[in-house]
């Protein structure tokens, strides 16, 4: 007991910062909930369910599946939203890395297609969602959404890679013989890796943001989105909580992957510092 | 004694069977040929002229150093020797072909050694030896090969991360100097580095260089390093830079930096730089 009343903190032990972070994390979470569970006593209204009945109704679907609509399971809900936001991310990475590439290598290029993203960029994602869905179909449609999430994130990062890479790495590539396509594949295509792991971060956060809305409009693909408005729509506020929740941790699992990637990456390229 | 070790200590090691270079040119004589070669960096409201009809020739096999006032071009003028920086008018002849792009035939040693972090050391190495086609396995032990002439065969694996400002600069050497060529050049390659790694490096650099006929063209800061490894010293004038003096030395290797004529020798080129550094 004695020893642990000694305990003392010590910035300079990884286990004292973890343990740290993890304490003051777990006290924020705690005060969220019992403040979250003050609101729903205060307003008292039945759209803001306590935390208990979110809980209850969340243990339900886990484990029973969506008794109320009959059939599925949780499972079945998330994953078809896994699906459509993998496509989508799949298809960002295709068009925007090499696309960045390109448009980081050439000024002219760049001249070319910044004013196109300028004006495309700050369109929330979100908005073209029901232009997507009802224009080609409700499978393609919230797979492009994510898409357009993810990609200007990647792209912005991969032209400001290729754009901050040491001229002296290019020069000394130059000065052993390599040609330009040689100093474009073996040494900026390499230095742009830590920018475009940074833009797949942030991208998964804005995709996953976009999958969720998507779905409100296209409830044929049956996704957590389309769980959380049939919920919603017939007054179950509990279980619509539950697959906010849901929402809510899945993201924080694919942030959290995307982060733990991007360490090992950067640290195994010795280029932990960008 | 290995194979290998015993040709690192006897300099056999280093060899010089493939990329052959490509001239006839004999060791002593005249190599590169800079002719009136001039600079100007021009921007919107103003021209510098950095270099104004600068001449030398460069023997073969020697080691040149290039001292000057800071901002003087030294490094425009190794920069254009490299091909990386194109001369406003003027050319450079290495042999009897004009320079005008890099080429494998002239290696380059940078200042903040300019290497690939996400590449381990060997691939460092490997890299002119990739550039120039040569098969996977002959490019691992050609590179292993140098990597213990810099003495850093234990650290073929490591990322460059990993490694000391000093080692750093020994990849970079061993990636310079695993192609062969002709010409070596070396801009301040130890400038980033403390006095004492600095000295160790000095005396390294001139063991390797023993063993072979490459030339070298070195810029530094340094008068002290300069008159230790030095065939000739070319002291510059300030911007625009001109030859104001071309110092030989032809005391043997190693030479000892407490001698009388050493000091002396310092202590003038160090008076000659003074006179170029006033401000006006």
């Amino acid at each position: 007991m004695a020893t642990i009343l000694n305990w003392t903190y010590d910035e300079n032990n990884r286990y004292h910062r973890w343990f740290r972070t993890t304490v003051i994390a777990i006290t924020s979470l705690v005060c969220f909930v019992f403040a979250w569970w003050d609101v729903s006593l205060l307003l008292n209204s039945t759209a803001i369910p306590t935390p208990l009945e979110t809980w209850n109704a969340l243990v339900d679907l886990v484990v029973n599946g969506d008794s109320v609509t009959g059939g599925r399971t949780v499972w079945a809900y998330i994953g078809s939203s896994l699906k459509t936001f993998l496509l989508g991310f799949l298809l960002a990475l295709v068009v925007a890395v090499p696309l960045g590439l390109v448009i980081g290598y050439s000024k002219t290029i760049r001249e070319f297609a910044n004013p196109v993203i300028e004006v495309m960029r700050p369109i929330a994602p979100i908005a073209w969602a029901p232009i997507f869905i009802l224009a080609i179909n409700y499978t393609v449609g919230p797979i492009l959404v994510v898409f357009i999430g993810i990609f200007f994130p990647v792209l912005t990062n991969v032209v400001f890679g290729v754009q901050k890479i040491d001229p002296n790495l290019m020069d000394a590539a130059r000065t052993m013989g390599a040609s330009p396509v040689q100093v474009f594949y073996k040494v900026m295509v390499p230095s742009a890796v830590p920018y475009l792991m940074n833009g797949i971060k942030v991208g998964l956060g804005v995709g996953w943001m976009c999958i969720v809305a998507a779905e409100l409009y296209a409830p044929q693909l049956g996704g957590i989105g389309y769980y959380l408005s049939t919920m919603a729509t017939n007054g179950l506020w509990p279980n619509a909580f539950a697959a906010i929740v849901i929402i809510a941790i899945l993201g924080i699992v694919t942030t959290g992957l995307a982060e733990y990637v991007h360490k090992i990456i950067t640290r195994r390229m010795g280029m932990s510092n960008v | 004694m290995s194979e290998i070790e015993e040709g690192v200590r006897t300099g056999s090691a280093v060899e010089s069977e493939n990329f052959i270079p490509s001239s006839e040119i004999k060791e002593g004589e005249d190599q590169i040929h800079i002719r009136n070669l001039s600079k100007t960096y021009v921007t919107e409201d103003s021209e510098t002229v950095v270099l104004e009809d600068f001449s030398l020739d460069i023997r073969k096999g020697e080691l040149i150093s290039i001292v000057g006032p800071s901002g003087c071009g030294k490094t425009t003028i190794l920069r254009m020797l490299a091909g990386l920086v194109q001369p406003t008018s003027g050319k450079i002849l290495i042999g009897d072909r004009e320079c005008t792009a890099p080429g494998s035939d002239r290696g380059m040693v940078f200042q903040d050694f300019a290497l690939f972090p996400w590449r381990s050391v060997r691939k460092n190495v490997e890299f002119g030896l990739e550039i120039a086609g040569m098969p996977k396995e002959q490019r691992r032990e050609r590179a292993d090969k140098y990597l213990k002439i810099v003495g850093l065969e234990k650290f073929a694996d490591h990322r460059i991360h990993e490694l000391s400002g000093g080692m750093k600069q020994r990849v970079a050497l061993a990636r310079a100097l695993v192609t062969n060529p002709d010409v070596i050049l070396m801009d301040e390659p130890f400038g980033a580095l403390d006095a004492q790694t600095r000295n160790l490096m000095q005396a390294g650099l001139l063991k390797i260089l023993d063993k072979t006929d490459q030339t070298i063209i070195f810029i530094t800061h340094s008068v002290d390093e300069a008159v230790f490894l030095s065939d000739r010293i070319v002291i510059l004038t300030k911007r625009p830079a001109k030859i104001k003096e071309v110092v030989e030395i032809d005391w043997p290797r190693p030479r000892d930096r407490a001698s009388p004529e050493f000091t002396a020798l310092r202590k003038r080129i160090l008076e000659e730089l003074e006179k170029e550094n006033v401000l006006d």
